[in-house]
């Protein structure tokens, strides 16, 4: 038995479940998969966990908008749960669809910085349809910004992993709140041209189709809330947890991990893919905090 | 109730873009070449519920409307908004379901708002979903019609066209209400009637049924046992109900019994003066040679009589894998037809055993090409159209069910306008042992089980598609026999059933495709030796269903599960807290009878047997004379530059990246050689490779082969070239030749001679051909056949006008693959990488896509001549197994095989994918009968190019030495490709010019969605 426990929330067409539950896994975490209706039966549950996953999916289709109607099944029935489990220091994140269900109940981006900070369930930004008008599969690169509070991003500067969704545009209604989030350093992970060097990819100005697959706002792939606890982000780190899955892993360059670890600490050692260190740092984080 | 109109717009200021209206905007252009300023879109929604506009106006922010980027409005139009729309628009469109048609968003709202008034959990409430285009600077002369038109589907959809506001205002959709149906009590059929009788009755039935067939029918109730039994139940003895005539017309359709592939054969051969019988293609060249395989593997599980063939893959899990088509729908209503296709081939997986979870699909599809400017028969779709539908369904069917598509095929010839061939497979995962120790691929029902229907619930929609997929497709084709898909609903049972599975609940479980329970139930009771069915028990979308409609309707989305009586409450749990409905509808027996009641009335009942093994045998006339074409002469002084250029923009060439890359390949986190391989990731991969256990690299492989155009020629090299293509793609990437399976996938022309097919002897001679090939190539390969399917009526039309498809199969093959980071890519890799062709190249041109080139634009005579063989299929496999070997151990990470355009288009392609040149000299080849045309262009069979870098050449020629390698060339740092064939330069291109070339003509504009 693990020290740490994540529950990994499924169904209703959440579909990236089990992945997300092996990455947690293979980084030292003990994951299950959570039903939401488990979950609704019996609130305590969630704090029985250290840290919440939400992965990526369809979660009902994505009608009415996506991340919309499983963001309220959530917002409703575990409003008080999600509140105190954030404000008990958990970490949670959302990819994909989980970042889409995170922004429509508003625990992403969440109350600004410098305020109470605490989940007020605010609907401050949205995930709107990609700019092609279409679901892509594509591979992309993103860049961290090391001053995020982020507890799951610590350490990294570059990874490639893909993106597989249709309603991915980062907006908000206004352009100052993106300055407020930029200050605190919530603008978490960025859309970069592969060919910049590493380390100063990140930038205000839009990138064309498809360095920045979607058109978000500065290019944005993910977001944190204020307290750093929060991130949710469009593209799929779970997808790289292994080299093997890196398309140039046949042209043996594929890029190595950055890993607080050393080679041979890792579970799959040299393979390690470059996106496993986000749900590390997560962990670590956790028995840093309870240590 | 009330009905309440709530509109959705997107905002104008801040950062929203109204991208549906940017994406009609774009479609208009490209389909109908109009060029309109601006569409801006409106969502409607008619929620039908005990809330009036009052209450509902409270929270139309938290469920219909995004604050940050939409508005919301009650009770009216949008366009009635002055300060919103302050300009009226040319032209306003709206378009919605006709009643009774799926419509998924409106009960994904209807789900979201009972989330927030409980009170809305009412029988009778629910939400139909509408879409408004409002267009602005309509081009004069623009027809409002031809835009509606080329926006809705008249079959399943109704379009609304404004040119402004009446005098009541904005006309607006309302609720699609169903008239109202009474269910009709069990009708007597009399088939004490003369023969012409009985086939009116079957025709105007849509039965499906042929004379001899329906006189088995008739003197069934002729048996005097068979009558006191009736008798004895209430039932009218001397003739079917319709309830018991539809039902045996679902069983023994062409659909579900392959009555062909079953049949006598009377073959004779004009060339060789054969004359010889056949009984049954079936087990003669598909079922004999797998069984005899079986003795010496006994990794096959689990062949022909379940869902899917499954084999055992390591110690803990087992796989398997099916592939369908969904040919008929597809043509009549292209995105339902492809989603009800993908969705339904995944519930043949979760339907194998006790339950195995689907991991990978896989699509084939043939079309009509995309750029027809020719006549289309009335009813058909444009084929442009058609792929887009079919794109957009299983699309949709795939992503939403969190399935990766991870390998596919588009073909195209024109004879596919008639009937688009859209195959959808599926790979599943399952333990080998259950925790109670089961075995995961078995099938434990006993009498006394109970038999719960599982997910979506029984509606009109879908009655007749089993007999409907036997008939050719006419003007009247039924729509009823449309449906579409709904996959959240599928996904909430698929996550159910697999938690019991794991929880020991399932005893036995199949799926409900066609014919409805009548044959999901009806085979599975074989399993045990009886059933009887309450139909009234079964949960219906509509009140008005007769017995006989709810016993063959073919709604989508269910299953059927047997589970313990012990079991059930734990089963019924589950399915509480997974929102999904399951229900008892019928109890296992072993009294040999199929019995249905209706509440208190028996309604049906047939012996087991007659129901499973009545039919009559058919018997069927088999003659081949080999189709004539005239000879494909190779232009001399070919320009090689040019002919490599129009190949690769070939839609059969052509990348189709932007059609492929919206399906996700990647779910799952296993996919390790996705669809897109190189530099920019837009190089053509051969096969798939996934590592589906997360932190192993142990994998699998899934390929598909198939070569419609060889049928022209001769249907038996079509196959032979099939399975060659399926097995060739896999040893590219390194699989282990000897654990593979394959599958067969029949599409052809119907083969039964008669009034409306004079040329059926010969159809059926192909047929025959096909599946003799076959055999000789799987036993050969050592590849069985787990699993088929055979679809054999694709025709459109019946008179002078009638359009058939080339006989098509296709092949798809799993197997396994030792470790997923030794495995080879097309891409070229580096600079100074030797280039080998392992294989021969003869002069094989006939039927080649540069004779179909050539022939097409009037530059060739023909397309005859001698096409691709495999003479010596046995050495063939020692060959494969010696270079996937080599593949496996890692020393060879570029690999392409050689087929459409042959050699000149793999070398183009693998420097597309690498964007590296290569310097290329064929002066090598010319030893095995080909001259320099069909060296560049022919389409030998067993033909892959291979890089391999200096420090591993030495290990690898000797390997492969014996097995036909020869060195052609050399990837240089340049970015041109330069093939010589001695002194004389063939070919030299620019990589980018060979880039622009192949991704152009199925390029889709950015901003224009799908």
């Amino acid at each position: 038995m693990s020290d740490v426990r994540v529950a990994v929330l499924f169904g209703f067409g959440i579909n990236c479940d089990h992945e997300t539950a092996a990455v947690f896994r293979l980084v030292g975490a003990e994951a299950d998969r959570l039903h939401v209706n488990r979950l609704i039966e019996s609130p305590e549950v969630l704090a029985t966990y250290d840290i919440l996953a939400i992965p990526g999916g369809f979660s009902f289709g994505d009608h009415l908008g996506s991340g919309r109607l499983l963001g309220n099944r959530l917002r409703f029935a575990l409003r008080d749960p999600l509140r105190d489990f954030v404000a008990n220091g958990g970490p949670v994140i959302g990819i994909c669809n989980g970042f889409q269900v995170l922004v429509k109940t508003g625990l992403l981006p969440g109350p600004p910085a410098g305020g109470d900070v605490t989940p007020d369930f605010e609907q401050r930004a949205s995930l709107a349809l990609n700019e092609s008008g279409r679901y892509e599969d594509r591979w992309v690169t993103l860049e961290f910004d090391p001053e995020s509070p982020c507890v799951w991003t610590k350490g990294l500067t570059r990874i490639d992993c893909p993106v597989r969704h249709g309603e991915g545009r980062f907006v908000v209604e206004d352009e100052s709140v993106l300055d407020r989030m930029d200050e605190a350093h919530q603008l978490t992970v960025r859309y970069v041209d592969p060919a910049s060097p590493k380390g100063e990819g990140r930038t205000d100005a839009l990138l064309p189709y498809p360095i920045s697959p979607n058109g978000s706002a500065r290019n944005i792939a993910g977001v944190c809330d204020a307290t750093g606890l929060v991130f949710g982000l469009m593209p799929h780190p779970e997808a790289i947890y292994a080299k093997w899955l890196h398309p140039d892993h046949t042209r043996y360059t594929a890029p190595e991990a950055e890993a607080s670890v050393p080679v041979e600490e890792r579970s799959l050692g040299e393979w390690e893919g470059e996106g496993l260190q986000i749900f590390r740092n997560a962990v670590e984080h956790v028995r840093a905090r309870s240590g | 109730m009330h009905d309440v109109r709530v509109e959705v717009t997107p905002r104008l200021d801040g950062q929203a873009v109204d991208v549906r209206g940017n994406v009609v905007k774009a479609r208009l252009l490209q389909d109908l070449n109009l060029d309109v300023a601006r569409v801006r879109s409106i969502c409607g929604f008619v929620v039908r519920s005990p809330m009036d506009a009052a209450a509902l106006g409270e929270r139309v922010d938290d469920l219909f409307v995004d604050p940050i980027i939409e508005l919301g409005r009650l009770g009216s139009a949008w366009l009635a908004d002055a300060a919103l729309f302050p300009d009226a628009p040319d032209l306003v469109i709206t378009i919605g379901f006709k009643p009774g048609v799926t419509d998924n968003a409106g009960s994904a709202a209807l789900d979201g708002l009972r989330t927030l008034f409980p009170e809305a959990r009412v029988e009778g409430a629910g939400v139909a979903t509408d879409l408004t285009y409002a267009f602005y600077g309509l081009p004069a002369g623009a027809d409002g019609a031809d835009i509606a038109a080329s926006l809705h589907n008249p079959l399943i959809e109704r379009a609304l066209i404004q040119t402004g506001p009446g005098s009541d205002g904005w006309t607006l959709l309302g609720y699609p209400e169903r008239p109202a149906v009474e269910a009709q009590p069990p009708a007597t059929v009399d088939l004490e009637v003369d023969d012409e009788t009985l086939i009116r009755l079957s025709e105007d039935g849509l039965l499906a049924l042929n004379l001899e067939e329906m006189q088995t029918i008739r003197d069934h109730y002729r048996d005097p046992a068979v009558q006191a039994s009736r008798t004895a139940l209430g039932l009218p003895p001397h003739a079917p109900t319709d309830v018991e005539l539809e039902c045996l017309a679902q069983t023994w359709s062409e659909h579900c019994k392959h009555k062909i592939f079953a049949a006598h054969i009377h073959h004779r051969d004009e060339v060789t003066g054969e004359d010889s019988e056949i009984d049954s293609l079936f087990k003669t060249h598909i079922m004999r040679p797998t069984l005899d395989m079986q003795e010496e593997m006994p990794w096959l599980l689990s062949v022909f009589h379940d869902n899917s063939g499954v084999i055992a893959w390591d110690d803990a899990w087992s796989v398997c894998m099916k592939a369908e088509t969904h040919n008929s729908p597809s043509a009549l209503d292209p995105y339902g037809g492809a989603m009800t296709g993908i969705v339904g081939v995944n519930r043949d997986i979760l339907g194998t055993g006790l339950g195995a979870r689907p991991i990978a699909n896989t699509d084939v599809f043939c079309f009509g090409p995309p750029d027809w400017e020719g006549d289309l028969p009335s009813n058909l779709f444009h084929p442009s159209r058609v792929l887009r539908g079919v794109h957009a369904g299983v699309r949709v069917g795939g992503n939403e069910s969190g399935i990766p598509t991870v390998n596919g095929a588009i073909v195209f010839d024109d004879r596919y306008i008639g009937k688009p061939l859209v195959y959808c497979g599926t790979v599943g995962l399952m333990p080998a042992t259950l925790p109670d120790g089961r075995p995961g691929h078995a099938k434990t029902a006993e009498p006394g089980d109970l038999v719960y229907m599982v997910g979506g619930r029984i509606g009109a929609d879908g009655i007749h598609g089993a007999t409907f997929s036997s008939l050719e497709l006419t003007e009247d084709s039924p729509s009823s026999a449309v449906q579409i898909g709904d996959p959240i609903t599928q996904k909430k049972m698929l996550d159910m059933l697999l938690e019991a599975r794991d929880a020991g609940l399932i005893a036995s479980i199949t799926d409900n495709g066609a014919g409805g329970i009548s044959s999901s139930i009806g085979e599975m009771a074989e399993q045990t030796g009886g059933v009887e069915i309450d139909l009234a028990a079964a949960p219906l979308k509509q009140v008005g269903l007769s017995p006989w409609e709810i016993l063959v309707s073919e709604s989508q989305e269910r299953m059927t599960v047997a589970v313990h009586p012990h079991h059930a409450e734990a089963f019924e749990a589950m399915a509480t807290v997974h929102e999904v409905e399951a229900t008892v509808v019928a109890t296992f027996t072993d009294d040999g009878r199929f019995l249905v009641r209706h509440g208190e009335e028996v309604v049906a009942l047939l012996p087991l047997e007659f129901l499973h093994d009545g039919v009559p045998q058919l018997r069927l006339e088999s003659v081949w004379s080999p189709p004539e074409h005239p000879a494909f002469v190779p232009p001399e002084d070919a320009d090689h530059n040019a002919l490599l250029l129009r190949l690769l923009a070939r839609p059969n060439v052509a990348s189709k990246e932007d059609w492929v890359r919206q399906y996700d390949h990647e779910v799952i986190a296993q996919t390790a050689v996705k669809p897109f391989v190189g530099v920019e990731r837009d190089g053509p991969a051969d096969a798939a490779v996934i590592a589906p256990l997360h932190g192993s690299s142990r994998g699998l492989v899934i390929s598909n082969g198939i070569v419609p155009r060889y049928a022209d020629i001769d249907a038996g090299a079509m196959v032979v070239a099939a399975v060659d293509e399926a097995v060739r793609n896999a040893v590219c990437v390194g699989v282990d030749v000897d654990r593979m399976a394959g599958l067969d996938n029949f599409c052809w022309p119907d083969p039964i001679v008669s009034e409306k097919t004079p040329d059926g002897r010969f159809k059926l001679a192909q047929l025959v051909r096909a599946n003799r090939e076959l055999e000789r190539m799987c036993r050969a390969y050592r590849v069985p056949c787990v699993s088929g399917k055979d679809s054999m009526k694709n025709d459109y039309g019946t008179g002078p006008d009638k359009i058939s498809i080339p006989p098509t199969m296709l092949f798809s093959l799993f197997g396994d693959h030792p470790d997923v980071r030794m495995t080879a890519t097309s891409d070229l890799k580096r600079e100074g990488e030797r280039l080998y062709l392992f294989g021969r190249c003869r002069q094989e041109l006939g039927a080649s896509e540069v004779a179909s080139m050539l022939s097409e634009a009037g530059e060739a005579a023909g397309i005859g001549g001698t096409v691709p063989s495999m003479d010596d299929p046995v050495a063939q496999r020692e060959a494969y197994a010696a270079l996937s070997a080599e593949i496996a151990a890692g020393r060879i990470r570029t690999a392409h095989d050689c087929s459409e355009g042959g050699l000149g288009v793999a070398l183009a392609e693998m420097c597309i994918g690498g964007r590296r040149g290569a310097m290329v000299d064929l002066d090598g080849l010319g030893l095995d009968g080909a001259d320099t045309f069909g060296q560049l262009w022919g389409e030998s069979l067993g033909r892959i190019v291979i890089g391999v870098e200096a420090l591993h050449e030495a290990e690898v020629c000797q390997a492969l030495e014996q097995h036909g390698l020869t060195l052609i060339g050399l990837v240089v740092s340049g970015g041109r490709l330069v093939v010589e064939d001695g002194f004389d330069v063939l070919i030299d291109l620019e990589v980018e010019e060979m880039v622009e070339a192949w991704k152009a003509p199925l390029a889709l504009p950015v901003g224009g969605g799908r």
